[in-house]
């Protein structure tokens, strides 16, 4: 019991113990409190917006666009990796578009999403998914190559068709390849959300961080911080239990 | 009939658009903020004759390079140490957790707030960003090092200092590049969106200047070389890679994706 909580406490002393000095440095004065505000502001300002509901709402409509964006990009990216895996003829025709252009920033595409869909969530939505694709498609075209011939080959042997051949031997073996991609996507999602937001519109965390940091009330920008931190943990916490639940005969890398 | 070579197939979609895109642009059938290649050729060419162009890319990839080289250097160097000292991993590692989840452009403007419109703000944005992946990953690459490669060199009598330099780094090595090029990809973009935000300088200048003004060559054209020195950066960083890891890399997966 003892050695347990003194275990815990060599491990996760680090929060609280910057916590004490940033509380410590604010209250000094060493540090200019309206740049930096305490974590007793921060915590204030957390609870205050997350009761009058501000905190909520926006984070409802930043993680929605995340969420939407991410999984029209999977409904996409699957289905493409999987067709680019197997048909060499997609293979040649895409490959160079996925793999040229995956270490692009597409982010400069910005301005020309806003123009098209317009400045409000559709643009959001339209660019999380371009931006999440490419992780998704790229990892799981590995995903799906890396299927052994072997497992097929068996298959086919005992007579299966294309598409029980993909339903019951392709996806099953390519399903850890594929939740990399996920694992790899989703956070994208939701950086890309945020920032879109920063850059121009009227409602979302990136928004709510934009306006009141221009209202130099930075206390409220760091509860937002921190929202965005518990929405992440939690969205990438959801996806490794449907993992856990989907590729149940392998456990997870960490 | 004859199917062409891949070679060749690989150009069929790239081209089919930029085509389309031109013959459509040029018709006055797309909207006009699609512009068309030609024209975005000629913005390019007329920022390049005045040498803006050159004056904007440099200013960004002076960012982008320092901002990357000092969060690489010190996610590698606390990355490596978080490895070997279990007292160093201790502390970081609820930090990193709880803070990698984060966007970090979020700090964008406390940072602006901080350190100013100038080059500061942006370096140090970008530093901080490019830090989290390169720290996770040399932490992963040290921890992961097959033990039977330390054990063997110590029990040779290779003294602790040896041991780091010549076992644990070259065995850690493929991971670190990994972690580089995840946060060159950060990098441009935090980059971008410090210059859209709050910049006086650099190629987000252009593409927002070329959008107030409605002169969507010349968006277009920042976009392009926006684009180009994302995707240049990391062949770049490619090219290193394949001289440092000459012969390590034979047989992995990385190696199909160039």
């Amino acid at each position: 019991m003892i050695a347990n909580a003194r275990q815990l406490a060599a491990r996760w002393y680090s929060i609280p113990l910057l916590l004490l000095l940033w509380q410590a440095a604010v209250a000094s004065g060493l540090v200019e409190s309206r740049l930096l505000p305490g974590p007793v502001a921060v915590w204030t300002a957390l609870a205050d917006e997350t009761g009058n509901g501000a905190l909520i709402y926006h984070a409802g409509v930043t993680v929605s666009r995340a969420l939407t964006g991410f999984a029209l990009a999977v409904l996409v990216g699957i289905p493409f990796a999987a067709a680019m895996a197997r048909s060499a003829g997609m293979r040649n025709l895409f490959e160079p578009i996925f793999f040229v252009g995956y270490p692009i920033p597409k982010i400069a595409l910005f301005p020309v999403f806003t123009y098209i869909f317009g400045i409000g969530t559709p643009s959001k939505i339209a660019f999380t998914f371009l931006e999440c694709l490419y992780p998704i498609v790229v990892t799981c075209y590995f995903g799906f190559r890396g299927v052994q011939t072997q497992l097929i080959w068996t298959a086919q042997n005992c007579g299966a068709g294309r598409m029980t051949v993909l339903r019951r031997v392709i996806f099953p073996a390519a399903m850890p390849g594929i939740f990399s991609g996920l694992r790899i996507a989703l956070p994208v999602a939701i950086i890309v959300v945020v920032l879109t937001e920063m850059i121009g519109d009227s409602i979302g965390l990136g928004y709510y961080i934009t306006i009141w940091s221009t209202r130099f009330r930075f206390a409220n920008v760091y509860a937002a911080i921190i929202v965005i931190g518990i929405c992440g943990l939690v969205l990438d916490q959801a996806l490794l239990v449907l993992r856990r639940r989907l590729v149940y005969w392998q456990r997870e890398e960490g | 009939m004859k199917t062409p070579p891949a070679a060749v197939q690989h150009w069929i979609v790239p081209l089919a658009a930029l085509a389309a895109w031109e013959i459509l642009g040029g018709a006055g059938l797309l909207p006009r903020y699609l512009s068309t290649p030609s024209a975005i050729v000629a913005a390019l060419w007329e920022v390049a004759r005045t040498g803006e162009l050159f004056v904007a890319l440099g200013f960004s990839l002076y960012r982008a390079a320092a901002g990357l080289v000092l969060g690489t250097a010190a996610g590698i160097m606390l990355g490596l140490a978080a490895g070997i000292m279990p007292g160093v991993r201790h502390f970081f590692d609820p930090l990193v957790a709880f803070l990698f989840a984060v966007p970090k452009i979020a700090f964008l403007p406390v940072f602006l707030l901080m350190l100013g419109l100038g080059h500061a703000s942006k370096i140090a944005i970008i530093a901080f960003s490019c830090f989290f992946p390169v720290f996770i990953a040399s932490r992963h690459a040290v921890l992961s090092v097959n033990r039977l490669l330390i054990w063997s060199a110590e029990n040779m009598g290779a003294p602790p200092r040896t041991v780091f330099f010549r076992v644990v780094i070259p065995a850690a090595a493929p991971q670190l590049f990994a972690g580089g090029r995840i946060a060159l990809a950060h990098a441009f973009v935090v980059l971008f969106a410090a210059e859209l935000i709050g910049s006086k300088a650099g190629l987000g200048t252009i593409i927002s200047y070329g959008e107030e003004w409605v002169r969507f060559d010349l968006m277009f054209a920042g976009i392009v070389c926006f684009a180009a020195l994302g995707f240049l950066g990391d062949r770049l960083l490619l090219a290193i890679r394949a001289r440092v890891l000459k012969g390590q890399m034979i047989g992995t997966e990385e190696q199909v994706v160039r």
